[in-house]
């Protein structure tokens, strides 16, 4: 007769835990194998496997996770740390730094509308450079060329230009920075403060400052809307020619070989900025000058009639 | 809401799990491969793993953990060797007062028991060292092995047929 132990393959290990029945059990210490099993198991659990130096093994663990620690991982975080901190101190600085030009080509205007209420008309020719970022903490801009600046109420802008700075409460003005310095105030209120003076000129509404060359600053009166060229047209009282002649080579792109002719007489006048055929005549025939136009149309050249 | 767990990266609780776990671990893989060296090493190296993922672990899982990264990293290696058991001489001596030729006798048996141990297949050893030399239960040896407590029984009650079948004619009943 075949025995639990061999049929039932979960019989021996349930009797080595003491978990067979009485039945099962009594049946099975009457069989011959029993005892060999008995002997087996005791003989067993008097093994032991080799000594386990636990302490040791501890010891040795630490010291490996000590070397690896601040060579490998602690060092690469500090490393991920400078670097993180250059490109944050980088990021910063060009936030605080980082600026925009606008730039109008020749013949070309623009109109740049910055935050606050605050309208920039450039001329051709022109360009003007601002923060990009920050803006509303340190309003000024750069100003090459001729610009007409809209300013709401309650700002605090600043133009920085070649002779000096403006500085406005809300107004309305032009700046030309060009042969000739020029400041048109149209409304409100602004403040030249030149370059190498801590004082400054106050302009109010229909008052103009000019610096010609290195003159002295002279002030007067204008009777306008909005400056000529913001209709398309450029407007000379008693100019010498050669600042007209600078003018029309931002409006158009020319430029003059005017060796042979006296360029500083004085012109009154207007030239539009939309024909430059039309421009010259206006500008040329009324004081005696011929002019040539060169096959490649870029040149003009003068002479006396 | 349930307790917090402890964390492992908390070098206490890491040191408690190293000082509850790292004996037993080595034996099971020892009894596996047969070489305590190789045994110590892949203990040793699942710890070092442990605590580099500490934050990935939770406490109660580091047990399941340790014995199943052991178990992993031992199936990488091959070699299977013979396990050399110690026998316990003053504990039997305590217990058994019999004559001096049956303690020969004995010591005879035991040297067989120890090489029919090593004729298991490494399935059926390594739960049967874990029972009887471990004192460890079904129950334990299924969480060490990710084995179900059924398939550990059936490993045992095979481990001890085949045991009696090499040692049966050496027992002088």
């Amino acid at each position: 007769m075949a025995e639990h132990y061999e049929t039932d393959e979960t019989f021996l290990a349930r009797w080595i835990e003491g978990k067979l029945s009485d039945e099962e059990r009594m049946a099975f210490e009457k069989t011959e194998a029993f005892k060999e099993f008995e002997l087996i198991n005791k003989q067993a659990q008097l093994l032991s496997a080799p000594s386990i130096d636990a302490e040791a093994a501890f010891q040795k663990v630490k010291s490996k996770l000590q070397e690896e620690k601040p060579t490998k991982v602690r060092s690469l975080r500090r490393w991920f740390a400078v670097a993180a901190s250059v490109v944050l101190l980088l990021g910063l600085g060009y936030l605080f730094t980082a600026t925009q030009t606008h730039t109008t080509a020749i013949g070309a205007t623009q109109t740049i509308a910055l935050q606050d209420g605050i309208e920039i008309h450039l001329n051709s020719g022109s360009s003007i450079t601002h923060k990009r970022f920050f803006w509303s903490l340190d309003k000024e801009v750069d100003l090459e060329g001729e610009a007409y600046f809209v300013i709401e109420k309650g700002n605090d802008f600043a133009v920085n230009t070649s002779k000096g700075q403006v500085t406005v409460l809300g107004t309305e003005f032009n700046i030309k920075d060009r042969g000739v310095f020029q400041v048109k105030c149209y409304e409100g209120k602004v403040s030249f403060t030149a370059d190498d003076t801590d004082v400054g000129t106050i302009l109010t509404q229909g008052e103009q400052l000019l610096i010609e060359k290195d003159k002295q600053i002279e002030e007067s009166t204008f009777e306008a809307q909005a400056p000529s060229w913001r209709n398309g047209i450029s407007n000379f009282e008693e100019q010498p020619l050669y600042l007209v002649l600078e003018e029309l080579t931002y409006l158009y792109p020319i430029t003059f070989e005017s060796s042979t002719v006296d360029t500083d007489r004085l012109f009154t006048g207007s030239f539009t900025h939309n024909d430059l055929e039309t421009a010259l005549k206006t500008t040329l025939i009324p004081m005696g000058i011929r002019y040539e136009i060169t096959s490649t149309g870029n040149t003009i050249i003068l002479s006396e009639k | 809401m349930s307790e917090k767990e402890p964390s492992i990266c908390e070098e206490k609780n890491y040191n408690t799990l190293f000082h509850d776990y790292y004996e037993s671990a080595t034996k099971y893989i020892y009894y596996k491969c047969g070489d305590l060296q190789q045994a110590e090493d892949i203990v040793q190296n699942v710890f070092i793993k442990l605590w580099k993922l500490c934050a990935t672990i939770s406490f109660s899982k580091a047990k399941a953990y340790i014995y199943r990264a052991c178990n992993n990293l031992f199936l990488n290696e091959v070699e299977h060797k013979k396990v050399v058991l110690k026998h316990q001489k003053t504990l039997v001596q305590n217990i058994d007062n019999e004559s001096p030729d049956f303690l020969v006798e004995m010591d005879e048996f035991r040297e067989k028991l120890m090489a029919a141990i090593n004729t298991l297949a490494v399935r059926e050893r390594e739960v049967f060292l874990l029972s009887r030399v471990e004192k460890k239960t079904y129950k334990e040896i299924s969480e060490m092995t990710g084995l179900t407590v059924k398939a550990i029984e059936r490993r045992m009650s095979k481990a001890l047929r085949e045991l009696r079948e090499q040692l049966g004619k050496e027992i002088k009943v």
